[in-house]
């Protein structure tokens, strides 16, 4: 499955990318897309099969599902990160 | 799809979440209400612009400055009194109506978002550098394109600075620079930088008295109010809906190979110039430009440390006038430091004028600069960002 992430800061999405890769998850920096906001303008869609964060998650905005039909469907984070 | 079950459990630490963890499903976001694709819309928003700027200018503010974020900060300064150069006065409609057009569409389309906290006063400081670049060169990014429009050479030299400052600034981005996240406020902070406009377009339409005005120059030289603050609230809602950004369009082109935005830039500098040519007003020169100097080296630079000082803030300063409008609190202070160095342009001999730069503007530019440069290097991460 896709998922999308969105952030705070910019080098909050290019750590977070970096985390996804070191996870194994093929991941990759992009504009958000623009019915989906955030403060940097910055996220990372990233495959997996599972739902995953990583540990450093203080710069995380948003988690969204991606669906096939270009959906977001977006999944509150309630570990008061995000 | 299927769906993902709602949890409450508590997550903390790295972990892998398949059949527990700490996430709730909320309605789906599907295609919103824009039934043009990004491909369509972005040119015809560039289009819209383009022909709001012309109309100001046809409606009497000065050439080439249908809109100017720089400009009529720098006025609207002057407006308040916080400068004493007479020729560049007035509580210009234009920045109240992108301000009130931003927040009316957030508020609608529940874009609204109040946040701030993000290293405030560094944001004042690089928005306060990003007013004196701008002002060496005479125009924000917005006017650069509308310079451009109308044949002036000088503004191409600017946008090469200005990409480069951009590319600088991307680097800065890559090598982990970050002035930290930003916290959830309350509604009230929000509101308040709206509401502060609205007040000084009330002192305009009711107690004029209060404010100074320009019997000459380019603050003498305006559209009606009404009109100017039409053109400011189209312009302030069709780029709060499409996240119109000088910077960030070149920096995402940069960093993404993401054109959209250029194809919208590209649209409002033929708009603009296919009207300047239409009524005669287009003019191929380095020299005798309207409100423009020649100087390449300068107006270079000017920009470039616009494209950086705005790619560590996050927007150009037509940008930051709209986040302001949407409840973005740094993006408000950023305003703030924009207004600041306005004053302090005019009230030390830092702008450049026709004639040129200024000694003072120069040593101005590299304070400046050094600021600029500070910022961006004392807020890197240390462990690099790049993969």
């Amino acid at each position: 499955m896709r998922y999308i992430a969105t952030f705070h800061t910019h080098y909050g999405a290019l750590k977070f990318q970096n985390d996804c890769r070191k996870a194994g998850f093929p991941a990759k920096t992009m504009p958000v897309p623009r019915k989906l906001s955030s403060s940097c303008g910055i996220c990372v869609e990233f495959e997996s099969s599972v739902l995953w964060l990583p540990e450093d998650r203080e710069d995380l905005e948003a988690y969204y599902l991606v669906g096939e039909d270009g959906g977001y469907l977006p999944c509150q984070i309630e570990d008061g990160h995000a | 799809m299927g769906s993902i079950p709602t949890y409450s459990r508590q997550m903390h630490g790295a972990g892998i979440l398949n059949d527990t963890g700490p996430f709730c499903v909320n309605k789906l976001i599907q295609e919103d209400d824009f039934v043009l694709k990004d491909r369509y819309k972005l040119p015809l928003v560039g289009v819209l612009v383009g022909v709001v700027a012309l109309a100001l200018t046809h409606l009497g503010n000065p050439a080439n400055m249908g809109f100017c974020i720089a400009c009529f900060l720098r006025d609207m300064a002057g407006s308040l009194g916080l400068h004493r150069a007479a020729v560049v006065q007035y509580m210009r409609p234009e920045v109240i109506g992108i301000v009130l057009g931003a927040f009316v569409i957030s508020v609608l389309k529940k874009d609204f978002s109040v946040k701030g906290g993000s290293a405030p006063f560094s944001r004042f400081l690089l928005g306060f550098s990003v007013m004196i670049g701008a002002l060496i060169f005479l125009g924000c990014p917005l006017r650069m394109l509308l310079r451009i429009g109308g044949g002036d050479l000088n503004a191409v030299v600017g946008l090469a600075g200005f990409v480069s400052g951009i590319g600088v600034g991307v680097v800065f981005l890559n090598k982990g620079f970050s002035l930290k996240r930003n916290y959830s406020l309350t509604k009230t902070e929000g509101y308040l930088f709206p509401a502060v406009n609205a007040g000084f377009l009330l002192l305009l339409v009711v107690v004029p008295s209060v404010l100074i005005f320009s019997e000459s120059g380019p603050g003498s030289m305006r559209a009606p109010i009404w009109a100017a603050l039409a053109a400011g609230l189209i312009v302030g809602v069709v780029g709060q809906r499409v996240r119109l950004c000088f910077v960030s369009g070149i920096r995402d082109s940069i960093l993404f190979r993401e054109f959209g935005m250029l194809t919208l830039f590209i649209a409002l500098t033929a708009t603009v110039a296919v009207g300047n040519i239409l009524s005669n007003k287009f003019v191929l020169s380095f020299a005798n430009q309207p409100v423009a100097h020649t100087e390449s080296v300068w107006n270079f630079l000017g920009l470039f440390l616009v494209g950086l000082g705005s790619v560590l803030l996050g927007g150009c300063p037509y940008r930051q006038l709209v986040l302001a409008g949407s409840g973005n609190s740094d993006s408000a202070v950023t305003v703030l430091g924009l207004l600041v160095g306005a004053a302090f342009a005019h009230n030390f001999g830092l702008a450049s004028s026709g004639a040129g730069t200024t000694p003072a503007g120069r040593i101005a530019f590299v304070i400046c600069l050094i600021i600029t440069l500070t910022i961006g290097l004392t807020n890197l991460n240390k462990s690099s960002a790049s993969a």
